[in-house]
Parts: C-alpha cells; structure tokens; sequence
C-alpha cells in the first residue's frame, strides 16, 4: 500500500501536495486514508489490484492509488466506476499514453461517457458539457489528470512536454447527449449493447469552433454542413493534415446532427462523407509547411480512414458543433481507445460523509 | 547514443530514469537545432562530431 504521509493539518497538507508538484495548481481535497478508502469500496475492487503501469514514469496503477486522485479531485464514491473505466481505457498500450504525456503538441485525453453510467455517475451531455459548473464532468476528468500526473508522473517541462497545453489538461470529459442524438448511442460502434456502460477515450486538442446555419429550404444544406466541418478537420495548421492520420472527434449539436439525420445520414454516412470531403491541397502544404511536404500532388486526407472519426452529438442547441483535432504520432498513430464501465461491481455508499 | 537538446535535457534525464537505463550516453546540443538551416547544421555537426565518436567509444561494451 502506499506511504502515509503526516501534516499538522489539512492546510499543511495541501502545502504540501503543492510544494510537491502533486497537483494541478488548484486546491485539492486532501487523500485522507478514510477519504481513500471509501473510494476503493465504492469501486467494489482490491485496493492493491494493479491496473498496469502508467507511462512516462512507470507508476504502478493500484486502485487505492487511482482512489487517492479521485478524492483529490473532489470525486465522490458515484464516479469511481467511470474513473476507473477512464483509467484503463488510457492503459491500453494503443494509446501511448506515455509518449503522448510527453509530446511538446497541446493534447489531452478527452473521455466520453455512454449508457446507464452517465446518469448514475452525473456526468452531462447539454449545455457547457465541457464548461464549468457540472461536477461529475469536472471531477471525473480531473481525476484522470492527477492520476497521470502521480503516477504518471508527467510534470510540465520535464516529462510533460507540451509547450503551451491547453485548458482540457486540467478536465476533458462529457457524456454524449443520447436522448437528443438521431443516432444509436456512440459506444455501439465499439460493440458495446445501447443498454451497457462504457467510455470512450480520445487524445484532443481543445475544441475548435464549426458555426453553420441550417436552411430547411436548401437541400444541399446538410452537404453543406459536412463541408463545413470538414474544412476545419483538414486546417492546414492540424498535424491530422501533416501526418496523415490519427483520430480525430467531431461533437455535433443535437441541431445539426438533426439536419444529417434528415438527410437520411447515420453516423457511418457522416463519418465516410467527412473522411471523403477533408482533404488539403498538397501543393498548399508544400508551399507552407515543405517539412512535411507530401511526395505527390494527390489531394492529402486529414482522416486516413473513417473508423478514425469519433463523431458524437452533445452540448446545447444551436449554431455550433466541434472539432477536435488530435496529435496524430506515437507508434499507434493515436487510435481511438474504449473500456466498459462496469456497474455490476461497485458499491452503493451514503454521499454525505 | 542520444542527442539531446538543451531544452529537452531535462526529459531526458527523467526518460532515461524511467526507462532504467539513467547512464544512456548522451550528448547536448544548442536549442534549437530543427529548423536552423542547413549550413547551422553542418557547422554544428562538425563541431561535435568528434566528441560524439570519442563517447561512443567509451561507452562501447569491452
């Protein structure tokens, strides 16, 4: 189990964790051994059960470690499913999550939660789903993050490379918004039955804004929307576009995804049309950026397959949807990584304590 | 042999540690070096390349 450690009292302890690159630069709550230990209960498993190991640095991936970073983030015992969930989703060795913690690109995992868990964990999908003020949302990534920075042991400037990151390194999660959604939930695609929980886990740069207005009257309309979103998957500054690859997440609005959905597009449709439809001129690139000039005039894709598109509906009504391009290297290319979340094990505790 | 720039000097440290391997022979090289133009390279290079066949040598097993 790990070392206890000893302050005069709680401020002390935060000091602490400050002084010692334990945390994000907010305050945390303190990882009392109880506060601990509710939370290794509530996920219903052993607290010396290792998950792996967590790159850059190597950290063994206990739950009771895992739980130490949930109570520091303000987790509570409902959440701990979820957090787990998200943990081994990063484990899996596809998504070079020790290379990724190191890259000088601005790029964090973003953890998208599907099925009964959203509800039973708090975590929303409307309005600001990555804004402030939803604290299943908040908690949940956040959790996420200190865990890469404890036991990951990823610290800026020295194995967080990343030379300016970005506000989603401190929390990147939602749930996709199923009820407002045309389309069979997002965790399907993985295999995953409508009715089970699972997250999905994407490296993302931030959100990068798609405003489009719908015209019912035109019907090239919803072509029209797919252009739009295309052309900011394939922008000319995206390392999708100059490496070719990697998985990158489009959140639709429910409005929007309403108008592809009426145009008798599923999400495959829109994934295959957008992959199609998101190309960069090559001589465009070689005039820019001829580091990474391509070798033929060929128009170059910013998706190299379309399985690589997360494509979800979340957030409010309204004119906009986004894109978030990804980082696009490691020895994976940055895949798309998924784990159940499994209900059936945790355990059901007092909120209040 | 690693070469590193001064920039990355420290993730270095800390990547070769984690990798168990903290005595990985390494060498410094000014930040930046991409981007510098050909001709930088080149004096840089020849520079250092004496020093980096000398570690080489030192750090080659018996």
């Amino acid at each position: 189990m790990s070392e206890l450690l000893t302050a005069e009292n709680e401020a002390a302890a935060l000091e602490w964790l400050h002084a010692n690159r334990c945390t994000d630069g907010l305050p945390v709550v303190i990882p009392t051994p109880a506060r601990v230990e509710r939370l290794i209960l509530a996920s219903g498993l052993d607290g010396a059960l290792s998950l792996g190991a967590m790159g850059p640095g190597g950290g063994d991936v206990t739950v009771e470690a895992i739980a130490a970073n949930a109570v520091m983030a303000g987790c509570i015992p409902d959440h701990m499913p979820v957090v787990i969930a998200a943990v081994q989703a990063i484990l899996d060795p596809a998504f070079d999550l020790g290379e990724m913690q190191g890259t000088t690109h601005c790029t964090a995992p973003l953890v998208i939660v599907n099925g009964p868990a959203r509800a039973s964990a708090g975590v929303v999908g409307g309005f600001g789903a990555l804004g402030p003020g939803h604290r299943a949302n908040a908690a949940i990534g956040r959790a996420l993050r200190l865990a890469m920075i404890n036991i990951g042991m990823a610290r800026p400037g020295e194995s967080d490379m990343a030379l300016l990151g970005h506000p989603g390194k401190f929390t990147y999660c939602l749930a996709e918004a199923e009820e407002a959604s045309p389309w069979a939930p997002l965790h399907t695609d993985w295999g995953y039955a409508a009715d089970a929980s699972a997250v999905t886990v994407v490296g993302a740069e931030p959100p990068h804004s798609v405003i489009f207005v719908n015209d019912a009257d035109d019907p090239d309309s919803p072509e029209r929307l797919l252009a739009t979103i295309a052309a900011v998957l394939a922008n000319l500054g995206s390392n999708n576009v100059h490496f070719r690859g990697g998985a990158q997440t489009v959140i639709l609005n429910p409005e929007h995804a309403e108008v592809l959905a009426e145009a008798d597009l599923d999400r495959r449709d829109v994934r295959q049309r957008l992959a199609e439809l998101a190309v960069a001129p090559a001589a465009t690139i070689r005039a820019l950026n001829p580091a990474f000039a391509p070798t033929s005039d060929t128009p170059v894709p910013a998706v190299r397959d379309p399985d690589d598109l997360v494509v979800l509906v979340a957030g409010g009504t309204g004119l906009y949807s986004v894109v978030m391009p990804s980082w696009a290297a490691g020895a994976h290319t940055n895949p798309v990584v998924h784990a159940p979340i499994q209900l059936d094990q945790a355990c059901e505790l007092p909120t209040a304590r | 042999m690693a070469l590193v720039t001064t920039e990355f000097w420290r993730q270095g440290d800390f990547v070769a540690a984690a990798a168990g391997m903290p005595d990985l022979p390494r060498h410094q090289l000014p930040h930046p070096v991409a981007g510098t133009g050909k001709d930088a390279m080149a004096t840089l290079a020849d520079r250092i390349a004496d020093d980096l066949i000398r570690t080489i040598r030192q750090s080659a097993p018996a």
